[in-house]
Order: structure tokens, then sequence, then C-alpha cells
């Protein structure tokens, strides 16, 4: 069962390099290109300090996407496991050796490097399932007991994030889970009984939670109660989004989100600045290059034949989304204020790091595990 | 099997269906973010577009005040003097071009001037401030403030100019301060004010943290038009700190009068008791007022590649084979190793033969019979190729390191060069190929692929004259008066004391080489070393004066004084001046009578 296509081992380099779904990288680039000239703007109109770092960084990050592409996707599917472990291990010494910052440990420091151990969990989780369902038989997959097991593989890092605390990726890290869970074919009985069991947990969750996130939920139901802190941010960001209008106040115009109104401009509100200066419009194109992106990976994910490449390309196309729906969704005040920030806008290296390793992965599973006949089984498959 | 392809066709069918469920449910997720925008910004922008306008609280960067840098006698070598300058705000202007036009009767600007601030402007976040005149007079500024209402997004401020007081006499060591071309991310927000000025070479540079304090802001509500109505908080900034240098201005500028009759040339004088470099001269120099304060692109072009290089500062960044100054590193690692016996004597006959190959010494007749104090006061080449090969160039390496060459100080300057001392490692990274036994004989001697900067040389003399590894140090404070704190070197200081005399020799006994470095009858007794560092094949077969200036010699001298008490190092080094004893030793005598004119106390004979 835990074979792939034989094909990948016959490919040349420029084979390889014509296969990669090419589409999808110049949407990516548009959205990162969109972010240099947000940035730029931040700056006060100069590429200095983050326009031109983000820049270099996102160039970095698609020559990596290119150089995971063409390795073949046995390596990765013998990666998975250990990397998964590796991560884990790394997340469970967070506490006992991180760095503190902002009263969270998060990060770990080794040698002049310091990484999330949960930036890196977010990769790890997606092909460790993948690699979980790649081997179990598709009549399994429903069994309790390969249930179980798949749950306490997304189980064990959510818990340990919880502990840091960082909600925002426990979050992340469920929802994709789950996603993939679903997608590799679960039966949807369980689902329903998560969910139910879920709506039960809610008032215990609550006890758990830490003050500062039980305060941030509080405020988002009643901004009245903080208006010079959490919720006075998010009504500005709301002023600067709202004063915009349908087509925004130019480029390098906006007044709100330049004059220091609006908190962490250039990382998580950064839509604030976009929604000012280009306007309802602008907004909606770039949610439209997501749409986009996420439409060709999902495209992508179909016309693979192995599970592997499928459920890699699907659940990074879903840790895309889960960036980019909660990030806006909290700084239009939809959602309470987790520290999410907008994948390949906002200047900050880790994210993008994140999801470009992900496409990578996606991408050598498009490469290697498509066949040309594939088009006509997924017809079939309608 | 079957069975087995069945549930395969039937996964990948429901995976296919249940993908399209998941993106139609991100696509509706989307979907619910346009709807939100939709109603914050077209639905209800109505209600955001006053608010925002409302919010008139604008937060500034304030500058800090730059520290002095003095001298050690508290002459002030690099202080601000205040001016008056205008800035404008694009978003609060409106119109930039009009606004400039009536800002143009009261402060005449070009024609092209203007046009070039009206592109700045559009080229900029219009939140931005830019500069658009400095240097206005009192009245200037009264008239600009009466007519402010006619002037929206105008203003005027007190602003600081860098002045360098001693002008080229101190401008390599101070350096100079430029406008800011990168702003890091941890940065002080200062940064981004329009003529905010970094160090970019020297003290100015090294020190930049001290010297620039750190920003303060200012939260001011605005009127529509921009003008402040009221402060609302403000945090001050905090002035830069004083950097005392150990240079002593006045002597510098004696030293460097004296120095500016060559063409290149370097000199550094240090205290051996506290490391404090006492003079850092470098010749040709420059104003670093110039280059602050706006040089054109012509004129900086000019100065980069003139042929002499002024920007150049030769104490710290210049490297040169030091030639026979490097004989001191020689005498004591063979003292130190056991190879050289003070009885044992080496016969010079002009020329030193190893492996086919022929090494010449300076002296064509050759020095005869020469013991260890001869060879050093003479200078014999032909001893001190014995020596180094005996030791190998290992030892000779490690001993040069000890006495401080091939490495650079923390003494706050930056663009200091490490120089170069070879050994096997150095040779196979460089080139990969092996060290070979000739080039060990020619670093015995300074030359081959040693390189050492008048820094260097000017350490490497404070530490054998006093056996402690002396490290240089330009901010006063902290290191005075802990004389011999340094800790010791670990050299027999038999060996040193012989080193030491010989040196002496060189200086005060006949046919020494550096007997024109001597100081009169009653005055302190100087010790120092000759050297002559060759540069061009041409010179080995000519006489000096035959040569045009490219291929004349390096004239070096290293010395310190008083011999018996040892109190000032110094390194002087001429570039094509010919031979050490017959230029730099009669410079390097004028110098110490300079030095020790202005340190008075150490002048006589203890």
């Amino acid at each position: 069962m835990g074979y792939i296509s034989g094909r990948s081992m016959t490919m040349t380099m420029g084979e390889k390099l014509w296969r990669v779904h090419w589409p999808v990288l110049i949407v990516i680039s548009a959205i990162a290109a969109l972010g240099t000239a947000a940035l730029y703007s931040v700056a006060g109109g100069s590429f200095q300090p983050w326009a031109e770092r983000h820049t270099l960084r996102f160039l970095l990050s698609v020559s990596l996407v290119i150089v995971m592409a063409v390795v073949r996707t046995e390596v990765w599917l013998k990666l998975a496991y250990p990397v998964y472990v590796i991560a884990l291990l790394a997340l469970a010494l967070v506490p006992l050796v991180g760095v503190e910052a902002l009263g969270a440990r998060r990060w770990i420091g080794v040698g002049m490097m310091s990484f999330q151990p949960s930036e890196i969990m977010k990769i790890a989780l997606i092909v460790a399932l993948a690699r979980y369902y790649q081997w179990l038989p598709a009549d399994q997959v429903s069994r309790p007991q390969w249930v179980l097991a798949a749950f306490a593989m997304i189980a064990v890092p959510v818990v340990l994030t919880l502990r840091q605390p960082d909600l925002g990726t426990a979050l992340m890290l469920s929802a994709v889970g789950l996603v993939m869970m679903f997608l590799a074919g679960t039966s949807l009985l369980y689902f329903g009984s998560v969910v139910a069991a879920a709506a039960a947990a809610m008032p215990l969750g609550w006890s758990h939670l830490h003050d500062y996130q039980r305060r941030r939920m509080e405020i988002f139901f009643d901004p009245e109660r903080d208006p010079l802190g959490a919720g006075y941010h998010i009504a500005q960001s709301k002023i600067a989004i709202g004063s915009g209008g349908a087509w925004g106040k130019g480029f390098m115009q906006g007044t709100q989100s330049q004059l220091d109104f609006v908190p962490e401009k250039h990382t998580d509100f950064i839509v604030t600045m976009l929604g000012e200066e280009w306007g309802f419009a602008g907004l909606m194109f770039l949610l439209s290059l997501y749409a986009l992106a996420l439409t060709f990976m999902f495209l992508m994910a179909m016309r693979c034949q192995n599970i592997f490449a499928r459920l890699v390309i699907a659940g990074t196309a879903t840790t895309l989304f889960i960036y980019v729906f909660i990030n806006v969704a909290m700084v239009t005040g939809l959602v309470p204020v987790v520290g999410i920030p907008l994948p390949l806008v906002s200047y900050g290296g880790t994210s993008m790091i994140t999801l470009m390793a992900g496409l990578g992965l996606a991408m050598s599973g498009y490469v290697h595990g498509r066949d040309a006949s594939q088009r006509d089984e997924i017809s079939r498959s309608w | 099997m079957f069975d087995q392809d069945n549930h395969e066709r039937e996964a990948k069918r429901r995976f296919s269906r249940r993908t399209l469920l998941v993106g139609a449910g991100q696509m509706a997720g989307l979907s619910v973010l346009g709807w939100r925008l939709f109603q914050l910004q077209v639905v209800n922008h109505g209600r955001y577009a006053p608010l925002a306008d409302e919010n008139r609280i604008s937060l500034q960067a304030l500058a800090p005040k730059r520290g002095r840098i003095l001298d050690r006698n508290g002459l002030v070598l690099a202080d601000n003097e205040e001016h008056f300058r205008a800035t404008l705000t694009p978003g609060l202007a409106g119109d930039v071009a009009h606004i400039l036009s009536l800002f143009r009767r009261i402060v005449p600007l070009q024609h092209d001037e203007l046009e070039k601030l009206v592109r700045r402007a559009k080229k900029q976040s219009r939140n931005t401030s830019i500069l658009i005149a400095t240097d206005l007079s009192f009245e200037q500024v009264a008239e600009i403030n009466l007519f402010a209402p006619r002037l929206p997004g105008i203003a005027t401020q007190t602003a600081w100019r860098r002045k360098y007081r001693q002008g080229p006499a101190t401008g390599h060591v101070v350096g100079y301060v430029g406008n800011v071309e990168r702003v890091g991310l941890d940065d002080d927000a200062v940064m981004r004010l329009p003529g905010m000025k970094t160090g970019k070479s020297g003290i100015e540079a090294g020190m930049e943290k001290q010297l620039r304090g750190q920003g303060g802001t200012i939260k001011i509500e605005v009127d529509a038009h921009g003008h402040a109505v009221r402060d609302l908080e403000s945090q001050e900034p905090k002035e830069g700190r004083d950097v005392v240098l150990t240079i002593d201005a006045a002597l510098q500028k004696r030293i460097l009068d004296r120095l500016m009759r060559e063409r290149r040339a370097s000199c550094v004088v240090l205290d051996v008791t506290s490391g404090e470099v006492v003079v850092m001269a470098s010749v040709p120099g420059f104003d670093p007022g110039d280059v602050a304060e706006g040089i054109s692109n012509e004129s900086w072009q000019r100065l980069v590649n003139a042929e002499d290089k002024p920007l150049l500062n030769r104490a710290i960044a210049g490297q040169y084979p030091p030639g026979s100054t490097f004989k001191l590193v020689t005498a004591l690692a063979a003292l130190q190793k056991g190879y050289a016996d003070p009885d044992e004597h080496i016969s010079c006959q002009g020329t030193y033969d190893l492996a086919d190959h022929s090494y010449r010494c300076w002296k064509r007749t050759g020095h005869g019979a020469v013991g260890f104090r001869q060879a050093v006061k003479e200078s014999c080449d032909v001893y001190f190729y014995e020596m180094a090969k005996r030791l190998g160039i290992d030892a000779l390496a490690e001993m040069a390191r000890k006495l401080g060459l091939g490495m650079v100080y923390p003494c706050g300057l930056p663009q200091q060069k490490a120089g170069v001392i070879p050994d096997g490692d150095w040779k196979r990274a460089q080139t990969n190929t092996s060290w070979l036994g000739g080039e060990t004989v020619l670093a015995g001697i300074g030359q081959g692929y040693v390189l050492a900067t008048p820094l260097q040389l000017a350490v490497m003399t404070a530490r054998v004259a006093t056996g402690r590894a002396v490290v240089p140090a330009l901010e006063r404070g902290g290191q005075q008066g802990r004389a011999f704190e340094f800790p010791a070197l670990d050299i027999d200081e038999r060996n040193l004391q012989a080193v030491r005399d010989a040196m002496v020799a060189a200086v005060n006994e006949d046919g020494g080489t550096g007997v024109k470095a001597a100081l009169g009858d009653a005055q302190s007794i100087v010790a120092g070393k000759t050297g002559t560092s060759q540069v061009s094949q041409a010179s080995s077969d000519s006489a000096q004066d035959a040569l045009t200036w490219e291929e004349r010699d390096h004239a070096l001298f290293v010395a310190f004084v008083p011999a018996s008490k040892p109190r000032f190092a110094i390194s002087a080094i001429i570039e094509h001046g010919g031979g050490g004893g017959a230029t730099a030793a009669p410079f390097v005598r004028d110098c110490i009578e300079a030095v020790l004119e202005a340190f008075p106390q150490h002048g006589q004979q203890g």
C-alpha cells in the first residue's frame, strides 16, 4: 500500500520543472508583491526597514519551493514521521528551555538562531497525517482505533501549544488536522460527535483559558469594556478600514494607519492600511488572489494519484485559508484578536516560510504524484 | 485484489467529493470576509470617514542632540551648531507646489530646487515631512510663523549641525556623520526623521551608540490644517553622551605639520602605561566638515578616487610590510625558544644561501661575525634569516601575535585592518599551496607576506617596552591611570631586556641604524628600530636617489622613550621615503621632542 507511482524515478529535471504548477506560484508572487507595496507604504514610502527584507525573504522562499518540488516525494514520505517526532519533542521542550517573549514561551534558541517549534509543527502535522493515511488501507480509515490514532496525532501537539500558551496555533492545528481527517474519508459520524462534545466542553474550556485570552473574548463581545486597550485597537482598525471607502485614499495617502493609531500596522494589522489606502476594491482584489490560489491548489490535489500528495496539498491550502480568514476576520472585528498574520503580506518571516515550505511539499507531490492519464480518472469520479 | 482496487477508487472519488466541499466552504468563508468589508467600507463608510478625520493626534519623534567629541585636554573636536530649518508635510499642505511658491517669497529657492522638492513630496508618504530649507535667519523664521495660516504643512524647527572644530588635523580619528541610508528593524524611530545623521567613519561611527542618545516622542493634537493645538504628552529625547578621546589634538597638529612634508605617511604615539593613543596621524588628510554637510557627488568622487587616498586612515587601515621593525619579533622569539645565544656569532658575508636561493643582506659587503646585540643594532639581515630558519614560521607567527600583530583592537574605531601574520594554514587558505622554507626566511625580516598597520607596530613596540599585553584605547576614562594593569606577556624579562638594550644601541651607539632618532645629550634616551621595506624589485639594485618615488622603499621606525622607564611608544611610516634610518628616524626624533614637550614630566632622564 505504501508505494508511490514509479514514474517519478524516470523523470528528468526539465520534465519535473515543466510539471511544476507555475500558475499558483505566479498568484502567490502577486500576493507577495502587494505585500511589498503595502510595507513600502507603511514605512512612509521607503523600502527600509520592511519592504526590502520582505521581498528578499519571498524570493528565497520561492527558490525553496522549487527546490523542494523537484525532490522525490518518497524522500518527504520518509522524513514525515521523523520531522513530526522532532517537532513534538521541541514543542515539549519549550516550557523547559524556551525563551520567554511577551509573556509566552514559544521560542527555542539553537546557537545563533531561534525558532518556534509550533511553526514547524504546522508543516510536520500535515506531512505526518498525510503519511499516515498513505499507509492506512482505504477500508480501514473509519475503524475506531485508526480514527483514534489520527486524533491523537492532532491532539498531542494541540495540547502542547495550548500550554505555551498559543491559542492561535492550537486552533489552526486542530482545524487543519480535522479537515485532513475529513478529506481522508473518516466517517461523518465522528465529526458529528466531536461537534457535540465540543459544545458540551465549552464552559469547561472557558475556565482553562488564560486571563489574557479570556479578556480578549470578553472585549470582543463587549468592546466598551476596554476602550483604550485591545478594544481600542479594534475600534481604530475599523475606523481606518471603513474610512477607506470603496476606492481607498490612494497609495501612501492613508492617515490612520500611518499616524500610529493602529498597532502592529506592519504585521498582524496590515489589512487596516490596505483597507484605508486601497479601499474595498483593493481588498477584494487581494481576497480574489487568495481565492484563486486556493482553487488552484484544490485542483492540484484532485489531480494527484496518491493519498500523500493529495492530503499534503489540501492541508497546505487549508493552512493558507485559515491564516487569511482569521487575520481578516480579526482585524474587521469578526473574531477576537489572536496574533495571526496575513500570509505573504504581513512582515515577518515565520508564517511565510511555513506556508512556502508547505507549498514546496505540495508541489513535490503534484510534480511526482500524477500521470497524464489521471485527468480521465478524475472526470470519471465526478 | 479486486476488492482492494474498488476501495481505492471509491476513496479517490470520496476525496474529490469532500475536497470540493471543503473548497466550497473556504470560498464561503472568503465571501463572509468580503461581505464584512463591504459593510465597513461601502455601507458604513459615511460613519467611519468623519471619525477618521477627528483622529488628529499626531505622534512625532524628537531627535536627540548628538554628544560631543573632545580631546584629552577638553578641546572640542566635534560638536553641534544650532540652526533653524523648515520642513513640509505634504499631507497637510495639499497643493505642495503652491505652498512652496508662497514659501519662496520668504526663503529664496531656486526653480529647480523647488521642482526637486515637489517630486520628492510625491514620492514619499504624505505624512512624512521633508526638509525644505536650512540655515534660516531669525527674521525668516518669524515671518514663516507669522504667515503660518497661509502656509499649511510648513513647520520650523531648531536643528543641529555637526561641526568639526579641528578640521583635517583630527579628521581620520573623529570621522564624520552622513545621511541615514539604511534603517534597521530595531532602530530608533528618529532614524527616519528628515535630516537625521549617523556616524559613517572614525569615532563617529565606532561610538555611534553612545554619541547618538535616544529619541523622544511627542503626541500633539493638531487642527485640520496640521497646526498644533496642544501637546498631549511628551517624552524628552535623551542627549548623546560626550566622548573624551585620548588624543592630544594640539600635539597631533604639531606632528602633522612635520609629517606633512611627506606625501603619504602615518604616525602613532601610544602611552604604554595605559594604552592611550595620544597621536594618530595620517597624511594626506581631509576635513570631515566638508564631507558631513552634503558634499557634492563630484567632490566626493574626487576624494574617494584621489591617488593618495586622503580618506584612508593609514594608521589603522594602511597595511605595510613592516620590514626590519619586525626583527624585534624574530629576535624575541629566537631568545625565548633558545635559538639565539647572545654569545653566538653568525658570519654575514652579505648573502645567505638556502635551497638554491641566495638572500641578500642590506649591507652588500657583509657585517662579518655578528652577535645578537650587533645584529639588532645594525639590522643584519643574514643573522635574522638564520634565526627565522631555526624558528620556523609557526614559532615566528606565535610571537608576532603575542606582540599584538595580526589583529584588530576593540578601541572603538571601525575600518581597522588586521594585517597579515602568515603561517602554513594561512597560505593554504589563500593560495592552496604549502609553505616554503624561503618564505619563513623572508618573514623573519618582515618582508614577504607579513603586513602590519602603524597602530599595530606601535602596540608591538609598547609590548616589547613593557612586557605586558598593551591594548590601545581611544576613549579616555576606564583605562586611565591603571599603569601596568595589562597582564604580563609570559616572556622572560631577561630576553625582553636584551632586545630593549639592543634597541638603545641602535639609536645611541655609533654604527646603529637609528642614530638619527637620538635626542640631545641631556635628554631622554630613545630606544628604537629602523625598518626599510622593499616595495619594488628595482630598489634592491639601485641607490634610492636614482629611483622614481613609487619605486622607493617605505621608511619605517618604531621607538619607545624614555628607554629606562618607558612611557611612550611611537611608530612611523613614510611611504616611499627611502631608508628607515635616513627618513623615518629623523622624523621620529622631532616627533618625540614634541611629545616630551607636551608631557614635560617625562622629558628628563629619571
